[in-house]
């Protein structure tokens, strides 16, 4: 047994700017250690990611001290674990459920697609990210909650708001302000249309919830939305910016993908290469072995997906987008009890619908100069812009 | 050792070595069975092993976990009575010579 090493170097903005040759190196010399400068365990090959994930027992998702509670003004179901956290789960599953895609959203997600995609000018170069991705998450993400009042620039907002709530460890007043501020929104907007839920009930998540033979209690309602709100729309927004520029980049594989139809496998490698959410935070209830090292209790524990995806045990040049590669699960949906709910829409929506759709339209689009584009992002990662000639 | 056998919605069959203990689920994953994704690692939150156990093996699987069924409503190939989550069969020597039949894709 080896004492947990203690990496002094590695920043949080090194981290941010590009963390793969970071984790490379980790997965090579220490796949289990400390990181100084967050204080947290950073663990980084597959097979210890998918094994912390699987074991809730031993890593918790509750996390007294997480900055998630003054973002979200709840516990939310995400920092919970065993029963509470699967009845709060299955009261808004079956809206994101493979029945309901086909029933209800299916259609309704082509006819959005349509309306985004036909708007994109031509005969320009257009920030693909701020026009597209984001936009059309935005307006997806508002019908399957049944939300379908909030403007997409609200829903944008309020997850945004969320997401930089929830990673204020550094606890800037500032930051949880404009999140309270965004929940009296959201509430507010949730207590004018319950009356709409009851009256014409749907299969959106509020409504599913709202009209339950044993509804969990609202304020958990409130928190199950948010907590969609905060996840739905950069992870699908920063999936389709990442697999456009894979593509983009690789017009060989572009070519191949056309003909082959193969946007599904588009959609899998492009979220294994740049996982949108990169990094899931599990606090030890007991003492563990993880690998060669002992971690104490009352750790929080890094599982760093990202570098799962990449892992060279399991990923042939990991490093590289391929989208025939051989096929592999990685874990961007996670795994075990927290397992991403959203996982089947996200296929359909962007493997069936957004993909194909998009470079039907515009056969001819181009990445004039990926150089442009910045990536960023340690908890969350991908493009900040997409600038493309569209024709 | 405990022989389990699994069939594809084309009629193929194989049948495989399965360790007591394990889940049905894992066993699949250990022998590279098609149809098998097991995305949540068992944790009952993905229905993605989702399959058929007939009639004359549903004794033997005994009943269905709690919240089962609510997981199998959200699965995405075709739920019949004979429906169950793989990950939630464990192995036992009762189920030696047990038949799993694996759903159709829906188009």
């Amino acid at each position: 047994m080896l004492d947990l090493p203690i990496n002094e170097t590695v920043t949080l903005a090194d981290l941010t700017k590009d963390p793969y040759p970071i984790y490379k190196q980790m997965r090579a010399e220490t796949p289990v250690v400390r990181v100084a400068q967050t204080n947290r365990i950073f663990v980084t090959t597959a097979e210890h990611t998918k094994w912390i994930k699987e074991n809730p027992e031993v890593f918790s998702s509750d996390d007294p001290m997480t900055p998630m509670k003054p973002a979200f003004q709840a516990h939310t179901l995400m920092r919970k674990d065993g029963a509470e956290h699967r009845a709060e789960r299955m009261a808004m599953q079956p809206s994101f459920s493979p029945k309901v895609i086909r029933s209800d959203w299916a259609a309704l997600y082509e006819e959005i697609a349509e309306r985004y995609v036909s708007q994109l000018p031509r005969g320009e170069t257009v920030d693909l990210f701020s026009t597209l991705c984001g936009p059309v998450a935005a307006r997806i993400l508002a019908h399957m909650l049944g939300l379908e009042e909030a403007t997409d620039d609200e829903m944008q907002r309020w997850s945004q708001r969320l997401i930089d709530g929830a990673g204020n460890f550094g606890r800037d007043p500032k930051l949880f302000a404009a999140s309270d501020e965004a929940n009296a929104e959201m509430n507010a907007l949730f207590e004018r249309i319950i009356p709409r839920h009851k009256a014409e009930p749907n299969n959106s998540a509020f409504s599913v919830m709202l009209r339950a033979a044993k509804p969990i209690p609202l304020s958990q309602m409130y928190a199950n939305i948010k907590i969609a709100i905060g996840g739905g729309i950069n992870e699908p927004r920063d999936a389709l910016a990442t697999i456009i520029y894979g593509l983009l980049t690789n017009p060989d594989q572009l070519e191949h993908v056309k003909k082959e139809q193969a946007w599904m496998d588009a959609f899998e490698e492009g979220i294994r290469w740049v996982a949108p959410i990169q990094v899931s935070g599990r606090r030890t209830t007991q003492d563990v072995q993880i690998g060669d090292v002992w971690v104490s209790k009352g750790e929080t524990v890094m599982t760093i997906q990202a570098s799962a995806n990449r892992d060279e045990a399991i990923f042939d040049d990991g490093e590289r987008f391929d989208v025939f590669r051989d096929k592999h699960p990685h874990q961007s949906f996670g795994s075990g009890p927290h397992h991403c709910a959203g996982a089947q829409i996200a296929r359909r929506t962007l493997g069936n619908i957004m993909l194909p759709m998009l470079f039907d339209r515009f056969p001819n689009m181009q990445l004039p100069d990926p150089e442009q584009v910045i990536w960023s992002g340690f908890g969350f990662r991908g493009p900040l812009n997409l600038p493309v000639y569209l024709d | 050792m405990v022989s389990i056998t699994f069939i594809q919605p084309d009629g193929a069959a194989q049948t495989v070595q399965a360790t007591e203990g394990d889940s049905v689920m894992q066993t699949a994953l250990n022998n590279n069975i098609a149809g098998i994704f097991a995305e949540c690692g068992g944790a009952m939150m993905c229905a993605t092993c989702h399959c058929y156990v007939e009639d004359d093996w549903s004794a033997q699987t005994g009943p269905k976990s709690d919240g089962e069924d609510d997981m199998l409503e959200c699965a995405e190939t075709e739920v019949t009575d004979a429906s169950r989550l793989t990950c939630q069969i464990k192995v036992t020597p009762d189920l030696d010579g047990l038949v799993i039949r694996l759903p159709a894709e829906l188009s």
